[in-house]
């Protein structure tokens, strides 16, 4: 483990000279780490302490099971039902249903609004999250007023042709790593790269990846599916490195045919 | 008879479907926790401001009874303490503590008849619980470590035991259970049978000495502690080393 990146515990002091200082910047707390005024920085689950000085940044990189909704993560919601103005959707199992305007979708106006059925799934962005009251979704840009690839899964629309999918359960740390800009080279994902390309024999899907741990497969092929949602799961659970990700794909491709 | 002193064992992340899970074995005691939360409270749970911390202990045969309701109420409010229950309001933070093996006693046959628990049992119900709420991720405010210390007798000379076996139990003055924060506060205190003040201090400083030793132990100061206290295991020591090797396989792509 590298020396740089200390584990630490809940409540355990931060060595100070670990806490990046820059002229300009406020200093920005990110997942587990909590402030407590005036000086105190302290972790609040047990992980890696990862700091950024050029953004002026510290947080705590871990691996868990349960999300906690906050503001501009993407997820994967499934429909509840519908009431008079919003939808209410499940982020996580036995958590309180999060709503989703009827008016949060590109182009929805009183009279057009996209009809949902309950136990659809849709790609959307956290709006709002706040401990004392339900997380609020939307499925546009409000800055744009464009959908952005948001929206409901599994539908034919303008920008996908797929018609069938299904949402597989992953950890919220490999959700985020398949979330990052350069999933392979930050993350070491390179299962749906390898599955696209040439050890998958150009398999054709498409993905959306949800913060709260929970992965959409779409393909004309169900085994294609099948097989794209098993390499996640198995990389996931068995914490395969690129080389065994490469293998992976390779057994589940020559299982397929 | 004399305790085996065994090291204690931990394997987290053992059941798959919960959100954390720990497996502890320390002092003849296997136990297994499942922690989930925060999840949706019933409605007589809720609390407005606060997250309900509900914890169910299950003893290794039969259903529980009023030693395990009394067991659950002091983890309970030692839990709470711990964890940072103002986030989230209105939820639940539950955990399932399942005892799987206790150790047996060596003169009287406790296997299989309905599982008497007791005070000895409580440091392995904090440690598990300590583990599966830190491999859930629930965010806390610090963590613990607990310890059985008792007095026992014996030829007319007084001698605290640690992690007393069944039988020392038995034939022992008074049994104490102390639990620390990783701030060195005293988090809990169950005591039982006839004690002094003097003797009270006694254990509170044996198990302080176990509970809250800072960092591993330093050539120098290995000296200087009599053979009694240098075998003692380091809880703090071990909940860390546990925590590090999960961070690491948790963080193997980094």
């Amino acid at each position: 483990m590298a020396t740089g990146h200390p584990v630490v515990l809940p409540g355990e002091t931060i060595d100070p000279s670990l806490i990046p200082s820059h002229p300009k910047n406020p200093l920005r707390l990110g997942p587990g780490l909590r402030h407590i005024p005036p000086t105190d920085i302290v972790p609040t689950v047990a992980g890696q302490l990862i700091t950024n000085p050029i953004k002026n940044s510290m947080w705590i990189e871990y691996n868990s099971n349960r999300y906690i909704p906050s503001p501009n993560d993407l997820i994967l919601a499934q429909i509840l039902r519908s009431t008079t103005d919003f939808y209410l959707c499940t982020l996580s199992p036995h958590t309180a249903p999060a709503t989703l305007p009827h008016l949060a979708f590109e182009g929805a106006t009183k009279k057009t609004r996209p009809i949902l059925q309950p136990g659809q799934l849709v790609y959307a962005r956290v709006a709002l999250a706040n401990k004392h009251m339900d997380a609020e979704l939307e499925c546009v840009s409000s800055t744009t007023g464009k959908a952005d690839g948001l929206g409901p899964l599994g539908t034919p629309t303008a920008t996908s042709t797929a018609g069938g999918g299904c949402a597989f359960d992953i950890s919220l740390g490999f959700a985020r790593r398949l979330l990052m800009a350069r999933s392979r080279e930050e993350g070491g994902v390179g299962v749906l790269e390898m599955l696209a390309g040439e050890e998958g024999g150009g398999l054709a899907f498409e993905t959306a990846v949800g913060r709260n741990g929970r992965v959409w497969v779409g393909s004309d092929s169900a085994r294609t599916v099948v097989l794209v949602g098993r390499a996640l799961q198995e990389t996931d659970r068995g914490g395969l490195g690129l080389e065994g990700q490469r293998r992976l794909v390779k057994k589940l491709v020559r299982e397929m045919r | 008879m004399t305790v085996t002193t065994t090291a204690p064992q931990a394997a987290l992340g053992v059941l798959p479907r919960s959100d954390g899970s720990a497996k502890y074995s320390h002092a003849g005691y296997t136990l297994t926790a499942s922690v989930n939360g925060p999840i949706e409270a019933q409605r007589r749970d809720e609390h407005a401001y606060e997250a309900h911390v509900e914890v169910i202990v299950r003893p290794a045969a039969g259903v529980g009874g009023t030693r395990e309701r009394h067991l659950e109420s002091l983890l309970q409010s030692s839990l709470a303490q711990l964890i940072l229950v103002k986030n989230f309001p209105r939820s639940l933070i539950q955990i399932v503590l399942q005892v799987e093996d206790s150790p047996e006693n060596d003169y009287v046959n406790t296997k299989l008849v309905q599982a008497s628990l007791n005070l000895a049992i409580m440091p392995a119900l904090v440690q598990t619980a300590i583990l599966a709420l830190l491999s859930a991720g629930v965010p806390m405010r610090a963590t613990a470590t607990a310890t059985a210390v008792a007095v026992v007798h014996q030829d007319g000379a007084k001698k605290t035991v640690v992690d007393p076996s069944p039988r020392e139990v038995e034939t022992a003055r008074s049994v104490h259970v102390l639990a620390f924060t990783s701030h060195n506060g005293l988090l809990l205190a169950e005591s039982e049978g006839d004690f002094t003040v003097g003797e009270w201090d006694d254990v509170y400083e044996t198990a302080k000495g176990i509970c809250c030793r800072a960092g591993p132990a330093k050539e120098g100061t290995a000296m200087v502690l009599d053979d009694e206290e240098a075998s003692a295991t380091d809880m703090r020591q071990f909940l860390r080393s546990t925590m590090e090797s999960k961070v690491a396989a948790d963080l193997h792509w980094k």
